[in-house]
């Protein structure tokens, strides 16, 4: 066999291996424990503590606590991202990640060679680097609007990271607290199903035949989640 | 290496391989199906609650392929180095058993008689010159009159809903006025109307347009379709595009078809069977059977069969007779080959109305196939004359059910924040108040828009990847922009409190980040000559006369209306000619000039 | 092939053509009787363990007493009844004796199959002598200890119990008021053995009643079978069949599934194995006497549809905590007017199963789920998932009880603890996996052409 064959033996392996993307209801505190907005502890499998306390202060500022409701720390996103780090999409493994890379125009898409948790590990590192060495302190010790400035900055384009653009690092940091904030709580996020009632979106309960056409008035009944909640 | 025989060989188990594969069982020949993903069965993996979870289904993106193991290159124009598409963004082809016919939403079309026989309508009616230089405008050499039986077929197989207008001729219905004569009703009555495709039909009417209900693949009612395999009633659930419906109701290959041939033992169907070449004689003239890799055992694998049928996603058949030596490659300089030409897409543009505060739009609540549209803008339905372009496009209220995650990252309207203060409250009254409007919009053929094999980057199989080269043209351009327009007095009977259109602009190249459509085609097109065409009119190949090769990499120019009707049709009609023809006297059905 | 052999069959072939061809052409007859009458006595549903195997045996039953694994039945010489003469075979279906005197377990409905008249005997005999490939696969020894294990108590048991063939004949023939039901009278108290699981039994494990002329328990609803409770087939108009139509039982026993309700449990394999292959008109026999010879036992206010509940439910308001987990989990299917969508999502609102005293199978169903039984004429095999994982023993007792007292149906109301008890009764029974024939190891062509 050739070498690309065993390679190619290799990659079939490991994707029988990893990519059964189980529906695991997490084992730690459950999704629905209480209301309280306060930030649940959690020891992280990916993220050094150093790695939690920016990734916690970042998300918080992408989807603030408000009036309108808690935000992504009190919703459990950094324990969701955490989580998500340890299935394959977290290992890049639902990414073609094969090279050569060569950068492109941007609607050509991502050309990194980095899975997501590099793009965490990496993103983390430069970014508190970028802070100290323009704000005087890391990322998480800066106020609210410091740290809205340098986000601000990460999502322009301007800001270049030794191996990546910050404009990569900030789309993945959003877009994974936004799925922490609306996935299902059985991930650890959307704790309490409060990203849900936040849109009016009425989760897995699957069946609106009674409620095909409202003509304008609100759905009545409240979210339900994929796994057990207590009546 | 293992060997085995077979009648035929089909490659692919969404909806092309699984109706080729019945078809050819009625026709007594035994029968191997091949498919690169694997086993899926609605009532294991496609079951309540596991099925409805946004994360795991459309986000990370369960049902489609992973483009880990092959994926293509993309680049907008010849002069740029295409480069590998690593996140599935722009489209979505499916894996596994059922394909793209899984996950797909149920818009279930029949392809316009003018957009059949694009090239010689426009001629007749507009003249040679109105066609662009560079456009390669072609005939599929197949009339909606032949197909129309095929047609109706396909929607008694699907367990369409929907509202016919004509029927032999006579108005029977409040269907789409635009729409040809069929020779029987839809299989189902229309689906309901949501509230905002209730709001629409009203307001589209008072526009002046003719707004139908549209033909959805998702039942209205329990239907018992002609295989005698159940479906169950659509609920509105809301998770039908990205997921495999779980109330049986959304057709799919899975329950439409699969079910009447799992028990037949002369019909055998192998998963996780990635195919790497379709196996040639030493002339080419002749397809030999197919090789693949079983994935699970990781071992080669040869089966030998009469008749090889290509039945995989569009660009897949295209890249599987490229690597396999089925006819010649495109050449877009010298403008000769075939395999490769008149690669064609869709314009989708979204448009958004906010209603009122006090209006509960409950975008959740849908049906994937289901909405109300106008044809009023489609295909050759308005005088093409003054506008200067080519193709059309429906626009209409298709709510599928929009998902939490989907919804916050588009956020709020055009000029609310992507996050931080202010965004949740965007999000909130778009997700709440607001509702979308597309216009899905045809895409024509050119010569520098092609499908080539890359010369770098190869998949993990060490095959190269297929290289797309395509970019948005100004023709399509100006369709889209010109059909917008028309929207807008949509909105303004709507009565919405703010509303934003969504259209291609100029100079705007094709971006492989965002969502368009799956609604892939050409590459291997059908057509009357082996100059311009891979196939013949009856989806068989000018060089191999035992492949046959169906999907939409079939359509000349990519039409208005979704793509899955007409293949679906297609395929049966091809599957008639080689029952009724081919397999009698093998050879080729239609023979060169 | 040696010369004087060859010379002996074309001597036969030309000497006796006529009986050469006429002895097969009979011969193929009897053993296609003898096919249907295995259809219609279900045998594979016990002796049938993997249908690559078929009627090699293995199936195993859960007994108090032990495991009981069915035997091979294949004309094996060493694993099967190779070594069975007819005689033998007569005894061990008419007498559950097997060959050499060893009684059978009653497990092995051989109480019902002493109806069976000598003919259709005989054509069994042919189908599995002749016809069935004798497969070498040997079945576990049965795990029952001693001295349970025992069998001579079979035989007190038979004598005291089971009636003697002459007997049974007798009964068979007894008066009916058309041939119609006098066959349908047959096939559900012979070959069928419907009693089995269909009667109560007694605390010596005998059948109550044996035919409709015995007393009115016949078919009255048996104890729970692998967790499922087997309801009641009399004329009863809320737990029995009362408001079925003849044609409504036919369609079940064709396909699984009709207007009124579905199949689960043990009835899949009957109708996969056994009733979906009878020709219409023994179905509309069996039908005919079910609806004709048994008739109610109690006198059930006639069920009426009562549309209060639905009425809540679609304006937005829950009752109570059964009605929210209704919502949430069951009435995507089954609707919030309990009328399901038939006969792809049965109704619940007036099902006999859904009022049945015992509320086993309801609970069974919603921890475990069920699978329609893809038929000849029905291939769809719809499945409901197992909520067992989705729901505590309240939830299970809430929404059950929601359902038994919903839309008209009144059955009694089922508590946290009957379900904790049923869970513990039942654990092996209960199991996410949807179960189904679809299920099983059972399709070798899928991946192994």
């Amino acid at each position: 066999m050739t070498a690309s064959s065993s390679s190619r033996r290799r990659f079939v392996r490991n994707a029988a291996g990893t990519t059964a993307l189980a529906l695991i209801p997490y084992q730690g505190r459950p999704a629905h424990a209480g209301t309280s907005e306060a930030a649940v502890p959690f020891e992280p499998v990916f993220f050094t503590p150093a790695e939690l306390e920016f990734l916690s202060a970042a998300c918080e500022r992408i989807f603030p606590q408000d009036d309108l409701g808690p935000g992504a720390v009190a919703l459990g996103v950094p324990f969701f991202i955490d989580r998500q780090m340890d299935t394959p999409y977290g290992k890049g493994e639902l990414w073609y990640l094969s090279g050569p890379f060569h950068e492109g125009p941007p609607q050509l898409g991502y050309q990194l060679p980095f899975a997501p948790r590099d793009l965490y590990r990496k993103g983390i590192a430069a970014a508190d680097a970028y802070a100290r060495q323009r704000r005087g302190r890391k990322f998480s010790g800066l106020s609210a609007n410091d740290q809205i400035d340098l986000l601000t900055a990460f999502e322009g384009g301007g800001v270049q990271f030794p191996e990546l653009n910050a404009r990569m690092f900030f789309e993945q940091l959003r877009r994974n607290t936004l799925e922490g904030v609306f996935a299902d709580p059985v991930y650890g996020g959307n704790r309490a199903m409060q990203g849900w009632t936040l849109l009016g979106f009425p989760g897995a309960r699957a069946d609106f035949m009674d409620w095909v056409d409202q003509n304008g008035a609100p759905y009545p009944f409240g979210p339900v989640s994929l796994a057990r909640q207590p009546l | 290496m293992s060997r085995k025989r077979t009648d035929v060989v089909i490659i692919g188990a969404g909806w092309a391989g699984s109706i080729l594969a019945k078809e050819m069982r009625e026709a007594g020949r035994s029968v191997i199906m091949l498919e690169r993903g694997p086993e899926r069965r609605t009532a294991v993996e496609g079951s309540y609650p596991g099925s409805i979870d946004e994360l795991r289904g459309a986000i990370r993106h369960r049902l489609f392929q992973n483009p880990a193991k092959t994926t293509v290159t993309i680049r907008n124009t010849m002069n740029q180095t295409a480069l590998p598409y690593r996140q599935l963004a722009a489209f979505l082809p499916g894996e596994g058993v059922g394909g793209a016919g899984l996950h797909w939403s149920g818009v279930h079309f029949r392809a316009a008689p003018d957009d059949l026989r694009l090239r010689s309508h426009v001629i007749e009616r507009y003249g040679k010159k109105f066609i662009p230089e560079d456009m390669n405008l072609q005939d599929y050499d197949v009339t909606y009159d032949e197909l129309e039986p095929f047609f109706d077929k396909a929607e008694k197989v699907f367990g369409t809903s929907g509202e016919a207008y004509k029927i032999d001729g006579k108005i029977v219905g409040n269907g789409n006025v635009f729409a040809p004569s069929r020779s029987d009703a839809f299989p189902l009555p229309p689906m309901q109307d949501v509230h905002t495709a209730a709001l629409f039909r009203k307001a589209a009417a008072e526009a002046g347009y003719h707004p139908y209900s549209m033909p959805a693949a998702n039942a209205s009612k329990p239907y018992l379709n002609s295989y005698g395999l159940q479906m169950g009633p659509c609920n509105f659930c809301g998770y039908c595009s990205g997921y495999d419906c779980f109330m049986y109701s959304k057709a799919s290959p899975n329950i439409n078809i699969l079910p009447a041939l799992r028990s037949d033992p002369g019909f055998t169907l192998i998963s996780n069977a990635h195919v790497l070449r379709v196996n040639l004689d030493a002339e080419r003239s002749r397809a030999t059977g197919v090789t693949y890799l079983d994935q699970k055992a990781d071992r080669e694998m040869t089966i030998e069969a009469e008749l090889v049928i290509i039945a995989a996603f569009q660009f897949h058949n295209v890249h599987l007779m490229l690597l396999s030596g089925i006819g010649k490659p495109y050449d877009p300089v010298s403008n000769t080959g075939v395999v490769g030409r008149n690669f064609v897409y869709q314009t989708l543009t979204t448009s958004h109305a906010w209603m009122g505060r006090n209006d509960y739009t409950n975008q959740f609540v849908g049906a994937g196939g289901a909405g109300v549209a106008i044809d009023d803008f489609n295909s050759d339905n308005f005088d093409h004359g003054p506008l200067g372009f080519i193709g059309g496009s429906p626009v209409w209220v298709n709510q599928a059910g929009i998902k939490p995650i989907a919804a916050a990252m588009s956020g709020g309207g055009k000029s609310s924040p992507r996050w931080g203060k202010g965004f949740k409250e965007a999000l909130v009254d778009t997700y709440r108040h607001s509702f979308a409007i597309d216009a899905h919009g045809s895409n024509m053929a050119y010569r520098d828009v092609y499908l080539d094999l890359d010369p770098t980057w190869k998949d993990s199989y060490g095959q190269p990847l297929l290289r797309m080269t395509f970019t948005w043209k100004d023709n399509d351009i100006r369709m889209n922009q010109y059909v917008v327009g028309k929207i807008e007095p949509i909105m303004k009977a709507l009565g919405a409190r703010h509303y934003e259109l969504g259209r291609l602009e100029y100079g705007e190249p094709f971006d492989t980040r965002r969502y368009q459509t799956t609604h892939l085609g050409g590459g291997a097109v059908m057509g009357a000559d082996p100059r311009t065409s891979a196939l013949n009119r009856y989806l068989q190949s000018w060089d191999v006369s035992n492949v046959f090769v169906i999907g939409s990499n079939a359509f000349p120019q990519g039409m208005g209306y979704n793509p899955t009707g007409t293949v679906a049709a297609l395929a049966y009609w091809a599957a008639h000619h080689i029952r009724t023809r081919y397999l009698m006297h093998p050879g080729p059905l239609v023979h060169r000039a | 092939m040696k010369k004087p052999g060859c010379l002996a069959l074309l001597a036969t072939l030309f000497l006796f053509p006529a009986a050469a061809q006429a002895a097969p052409e009979k011969e193929t007859q009897l053993i296609e009787k003898g096919r249907y009458l295995a259809a219609a006595s279900d045998c594979a549903a016990c002796h049938t363990h993997d249908s690559r195997h078929p009627y090699a045996g293995g199936n195993p039953f859960l007994l108090p007493i032990g495991t009981l694994y069915a035997p091979n039945i294949t004309p094996d010489r060493k694993a099967g009844i190779g070594d069975y003469t007819e005689a033998d075979f007569s005894n061990a279906l008419r007498r559950g004796i097997g060959k050499g005197g060893k009684p059978l377990y009653p497990a092995m409905p051989f109480p019902s199959y002493a109806r069976m008249s000598d003919a259709d005997i005989h054509a069994l005999w042919a189908y599995f002598h002749n016809d069935v490939a004798p497969d070498p696969a040997s079945v576990p020894a049965n795990k029952i200890p001693w001295p349970l294990s025992m069998r001579w108590p079979m035989t007190l048991w038979r004598i005291a119990f089971a009636p003697t063939p002459a007997e049974a004949r007798k009964s068979a023939e007894r008066h009916f008021p058309s041939q119609e039901t006098a066959r349908g009278a047959y096939l559900v108290e012979g070959p069928g053995h419907c009693g089995a699981c269909h009667t109560p039994r007694a605390i010596t494990f005998q059948e109550k009643a044996l035919s409709s002329d015995g007393n009115d328990l016949y078919l009255s609803g048996g104890a729970a079978v692998d967790g499922w409770t087997p309801v009641n087939l009399r004329q009863d108009n809320r737990t029995g069949l009362g408001r079925w139509r003849e044609e409504d039982i036919v369609a079940f026993l064709e396909t699984g599934r009709n207007l009124h309700g579905s199949a689960f449990g043990g009835m899949t394999d009957a109708i996969v194995h056994g009733t979906q292959h009878l020709t219409d008109q023994d179905l509309r026999a069996i039908a005919h006497y079910l609806k004709t010879s048994l008739p109610a036992r109690k006198g059930e206010a006639p069920w009426t549809y009562d549309p209060a509940v639905a009425k809540a439910l679609q304006q937005g308001t829950l009752p109570d905590k059964g009605a929210r987990l209704y919502v949430d989990r069951c009435a995507a299917c089954h609707r919030t007017d309990g009328h399901g969508y038939a006969p792809a999502f049965p109704p619940l609102a007036g099902n006999p199963v859904v009022m049945n005293p015992d509320p086993g199978s309801l609970i069974l169903i919603v921890l475990r789920g069920s699978t329609l039984p893809p038929t000849e004429q029905a291939p769809s095999p719809f499945t409901m998932p197992g909520f067992a994982s989705l729901m505590s023993d309240r939830d299970v007792a809430e929404v059950v009880t929601f359902i038994r007292r919903s839309w008209g149906n009144n059955a009694r109301v089922v508590t946290q603890d009957d379900v904790r008890t049923f869970r513990k009764h039942n654990g092996q029974w209960i199991d996410d996996k949807p179960p189904s024939p679809m299920n099983r190891a059972s399709s070798p062509r899928e991946n192994a052409p």
